[in-house]
């Protein structure tokens, strides 16, 4: 296997080579050999003369000099084309071995030596360039090959190079391998294998492809309005455009080919067969770079990214005869001076979105932010590139490894158990909901946080009777990749599916009313006003520091939004990391390196977007996260951001522009520690019941474990210690958590109530009834117009969710 | 958040030491170098410790003392006057704090100051409080003293030390001075100390991490 370092040059990272014509045609390996005296001449030939043969001639042009002693080659020139520069490579013959002497790759002879170096250039500053009229010599002209000098070699006969290409583009069948050194990529390819066994296996498949008989015109063409396209076209487009990507079951084959050899080729113009050629935005391309190329040999000059320059290397590859793609992949096949079928990018490697993409909320996240990055680079980054191959193996290995399929196996479980009629956890659900819907509607009734509290105790207590369910006990058992706190986001997530959706949009609309009762919204959206003015320095943030541009901020609204319509607490602060980590990149892009954001700078640059924000949206979310969210999920950096979001709201609602900051602390203060007493109080609730849960998986892991007694010991130590601090837990938190307790049994029994008297066979019916109750208070109440929309959009979600 | 939580990974390189989780806030005026202090803590540990975190505003962090591994959870605040009123957000349910002020410039040792009395007076009452004179390289321009800051930690039972975020100095001594006088019985967590100690009984590979504490 030879290994070869492609060409790097600043933009065109391609080399193509034809490899050899069809049968009947002699291969190259015997061209150059029948051709040897005309680049390998004996005699009067030493290295000055070969210098000033070479000069002048294209860059790659070559002749191997002998040694004058022993009439062995010894130097390899080649011209470095431009001016008269010509380097010298000096040849080592070691035995039967041949090889350059900066190279380790070794040869048998020399002819294969100079063919390697036309095919990869290795130590070499570009390929070896061989006339393309040698292609054009069959068995009958062989002996015309052995008359040539070296001058005819370096110089082609205007006549002959014509009568080549009109004789050789349309029908020759012929075989290229490309290679690319794209984004600084190491391509890897085997010569040999294309020797040992031919390409009639490419060929075949070729024809199998529709594109295969199309003139090449016809496709270049099209390739030209697709590169024309490229510079802003429709990037939001995307999620359609995988949709229309369903690839043949002949592009399978080929494309799976081609997967095999390149690692990544997100940004190659993929001209869809059997698309007509106009249509340009249904390339899934996500990059706006242009796509690099060249030609046999040489080294096209830098093209931008404009369609002008791309006509021009499109018609400077149709000069040198040798249809060149465009695309970089890492190896590709050409076919007739047509590029196969080429691989689909969006399709294969990165999965068709909705489907891969769906089961990882985050990677669709991800895709946009892509978007953005490709927009303003138009030279793709290697590092960006890793970035994504990174995102596709993961996105991959994510649905391969189970990890979808065990998120899925719960949620299903959860969902089943939910709707097992006369199961105490579906009756659990039933009750919660109705109650839930009933309440909370009245003004005078309850205020929003003690509602939403109730909700979450409620919530709590779902979860005890879910994980009451040995059968959900044992699936959790079986999860092992995942650590305990993502464990525990997944019962979350599961139970936030068949319990908080129904009720979500009721829960904003409490919390809505209960804000605008007690003039959150209105101080809210007043101090806006004054504030809105304020740029992140005025608002205390260091001098330096970057806000996020309009395209950001554009961004960070859709994301608001998308937090808004998740119903799960989880989900909402998972988005909310996302917006904060763009804050964050904001800030720094225009900062000296080194330069360190701390929450000196972040609360204002926070405070700075929300002042651009739908603040009173983002108070309904954050109010619901923070009631919500369980209480185990408020450590940690999302605890630590969700906090910042509540206190930069809090900062806009309570602030006085005339008063002291200290004045406004004492009401900030007042509401704050209501706030940490519940939640602390919940919290240790909470962990408490974790530590039973634990001890009962604990109990499972010791059956698994018995087999090792000193695993036993520990394990009987280990246990010891958890019931340690489970007592000791309790004795800290029983003075305080005993109301909240008394809270939660009269929830749950209320809940019970409730749902034994429903009618089991109605209780989908009822639950839909409830739903629409729901929807009409919210109707009555103000400001809540926009939960209808929110609801049904959360149906959609809903797939995409879990 | 859960979702991202590599906690589970990183500590569970640990075989059979108790994990503490704590909570750790930072106060100070602004401009003390209180996330410069967090992040030269941060970034000259171990990285197989260290969580990837979206910023420097929270960071997470892990030291080994003897049998234990305390994992910090650090919030750092916005120490402007104008955002004074949200801190008690911030250190509700810390379990250690870092004060940190910069020596030469004495009104920021004086908000420390009123920092402390805060904590005392309304954070958790075991809290761990330590007092940070920061900027230390720059003594030459040292406008509070050694002394006065000394005698005022011992006064209050503060731990205290001189710190350069630039030079490392005292800042690894910082963060483990706090970490041994943290209760060690409390564990933050003691269902995940458990569990993970479960994954590592069978890893047992996982004990040549240990190493890794021995230079703090």
């Amino acid at each position: 296997m030879f290994e070869s370092r492609p060409v790097h040059s600043a933009v065109n990272g391609t080399t193509a080579i034809p490899w050899r014509s069809s049968r009947r045609r002699l291969t190259l390996l015997e061209q150059l050999r029948g051709s040897q005296e005309a680049w390998c001449p004996a005699g009067p030939w030493d290295r000055e003369g070969a210098h000033a043969a070479i000069c002048g001639t294209p860059a790659g042009s070559f002749l191997v000099v002998r040694d004058s002693a022993t009439s062995l080659p010894n130097v390899l020139c080649v011209s470095a084309g431009g001016g008269n520069e010509t380097v010298d490579y000096n040849i080592k013959s070691t035995g039967t071995v041949f090889q350059l002497s900066e190279s380790r790759l070794s040869f048998s002879d020399v002819t294969q030596l100079v063919l390697f170096y036309s095919l990869t250039r290795d130590v070499l500053a570009v390929c070896l360039y061989i006339p393309h009229w040698i292609y054009s010599v069959t068995e009958q002209t062989r002996d015309r090959l052995r008359q040539l000098e070296p001058n005819t070699w370096l110089c082609t006969p205007p006549d002959q190079q014509t009568d080549d290409m009109t004789q050789r583009e349309p029908s020759n069948v012929m075989c290229s391998i490309q290679l690319t050194s794209t984004n600084g990529a190491l391509c890897i390819i085997n010569p040999l294998y294309l020797r040992e066994h031919g390409d009639e296996w490419l060929t075949h498949r070729a024809t199998a492809a529709p594109c295969a008989t199309q003139p090449s015109a016809y496709r270049r063409e099209r390739r030209l309005s697709t590169t024309r396209a490229w510079a802003g076209a429709g990037l939001q487009n995307k999620r359609a455009l995988s949709m229309d990507q369903e690839p043949s079951a002949a592009d399978l084959g080929t494309s799976g080919l081609i997967r095999a050899f390149s690692a990544d080729s997100p940004h190659g113009p993929t001209s869809t067969p059997e698309a007509p050629a106009g249509v340009v935005l249904r390339r899934p391309s996500r990059d706006c770079s242009p796509p690099h190329r060249a030609s046999s040999g040489s080294l096209t000059p830098s093209t931008p990214s404009t369609p002008g320059s791309s006509n021009r290397a499109s018609l400077e590859l149709t000069q040198h005869g040798s249809p060149v793609p465009q695309s970089p992949h890492r190896v590709s096949w050409i076919e007739d001076g047509v590029w196969l079928p080429p691989p689909r990018p969006s399709s294969l490697l990165h999965p068709p979105s909705l489907e891969l993409d769906s089961l990882s909320i985050s990677s669709i996240e991800e895709e946009q932010e892509y978007h953005v990055c490709s927009s303003t680079s138009l030279y793709p980054s290697a590092h960006r590139l890793a970035d994504k191959v990174i995102h596709r193996l993961s996105a991959v290995g994510q649905a391969l490894g189970g990890l979808v399929s065990q998120k899925k196996r719960l949620t299903n479980r959860v969902n089943e158990l939910s709707e097992r009629k006369g199961a105490a956890f579906a009756e659990a659900v039933k009750g919660f909901v109705e109650m839930t819907l009933k309440k909370g509607g009245d003004p005078g009734e309850v205020t929003g946080s003690e509602y939403l509290q109730e909700v979450r105790s409620s919530l709590s207590s779902l979860r005890e009777t879910l994980l009451d369910y040995p059968e959900i006990q044992a699936l959790l058992d079986s999860i092992t990749d995942f650590n305990d706190s993502e464990i525990d986001s997944l019962v979350e997530l599961s139970l936030h599916k068949v319990a908080l959706k129904p009720v979500s949009a009721h829960l904003y609309c409490c919390i809505n009313v209960a804000r605008t009762n007690d003039g959150s919204f209105e101080r809210l959206q007043s101090n806006l006003h004054v504030l809105e003015k304020n740029g992140a320095e005025e608002l205390g943030g260091s001098s330096g520091v970057g806000v996020p541009d309009s395209v950001t901020l554009e961004r960070i609204q859709q994301r608001w939004t998308s937090m808004h319509e998740a119903y799960s607490p989880n989900k909402k602060v998972h988005i909310l990391l996302k917006v904060c980590k763009s804050i964050y990149h904001s800030m720094s892009a225009n900062a000296s390196s080194g330069k360190v954001f701390g929450a000196d700078d972040f609360l204002p640059c926070l405070t700075w977007v929300l002042l651009r924000s739908d603040v009173v949206t983002l108070h309904v979310d954050t109010d619901y996260m923070m009631e919500l969210l369980d209480p185990t999920q408020l450590q940690g950096e999302g605890g630590y951001y969700l906090t910042t979001l509540y206190a930069s709201l809090y900062y806009i609602s309570s602030f006085q522009p005339r008063l002291a900051a200290r004045q406004l602390s004492v009401e900030a203060q007042n509401s704050l520690n209501q706030w940490h007493r519940r939640r602390t109080l919940h919290c240790n609730q909470s962990r408490r019941s974790e530590n039973r849960r634990t001890i009962r998986r604990q109990t499972c892991r010791d059956k698994r474990e018995q087999n090792s007694e000193k695993r036993k010991e520990e394990e009987s130590e280990r246990e010891g210690d958890s019931v340690n601090n489970e007592s000791q837990q309790q004795t800290e938190s029983t003075a305080e958590a005993l109301q909240p307790l008394q809270e939660e049994t009269s929830g749950e029994r209320g809940a019970q109530d409730a749902s034994q008297d429903a009618s089991q066979d109605a209780s989908q019916d009822a639950s839909q009834d409830a739903s629409q109750d729901a929807s009409q208070v919210c109707t009555a109440a103000s400001d809540c117009h926009q939960e209808d929309t929110t609801r049904s959009k959360q149906e959609g979600e809903d797939h995409t969710v879990l | 958040m859960s979702s991202r939580g590599s906690g589970g990974r990183s500590n569970g390189t640990l075989p059979q030491t108790k994990i503490c989780q704590f909570k750790l806030v930072l106060l100070g005026d602004m401009a003390v170098g209180k996330s410069s202090l967090v992040l030269r803590f941060v970034k000259g540990q171990f990285d197989e410790f260290q969580e990837t975190t979206i910023g420097a505003a929270f960071l997470a962090q892990s030291v080994c003392l003897d049998d234990t591994t305390v994992k910090f959870e650090i919030w750092d605040t916005a120490g402007q006057e104008r955002y004074h009123s949200l801190a008690p957000m911030y250190y509700r349910g810390a379990q250690a704090a870092i004060v940190v002020f910069d020596i030469t410039k004495p009104d920021t040792f004086e908000r420390a100051k009123a920092w402390v009395k805060e904590l005392q007076r309304q954070a958790s009452p075991n809290i761990v409080i330590a007092l940070a004179g920061n900027k230390a390289d720059l003594s030459e321009r040292r406008l509070v003293e050694y002394e006065e800051a000394q005698t005022y930690a011992e006064d209050t039972g503060l731990l205290f030390m001189e710190t350069s975020a630039k030079t490392a100095m005292n800042v690894n001594e910082l963060f483990l001075a706090i970490a041994k006088k943290m209760p060690k019985t409390d564990t933050q967590n003691p269902t995940h100390a458990a569990r993970h100690r479960g994954v590592n009984l069978q890893d047992p590979d996982a004990h040549s991490s240990r190493a890794c504490c021995g230079g703090n």
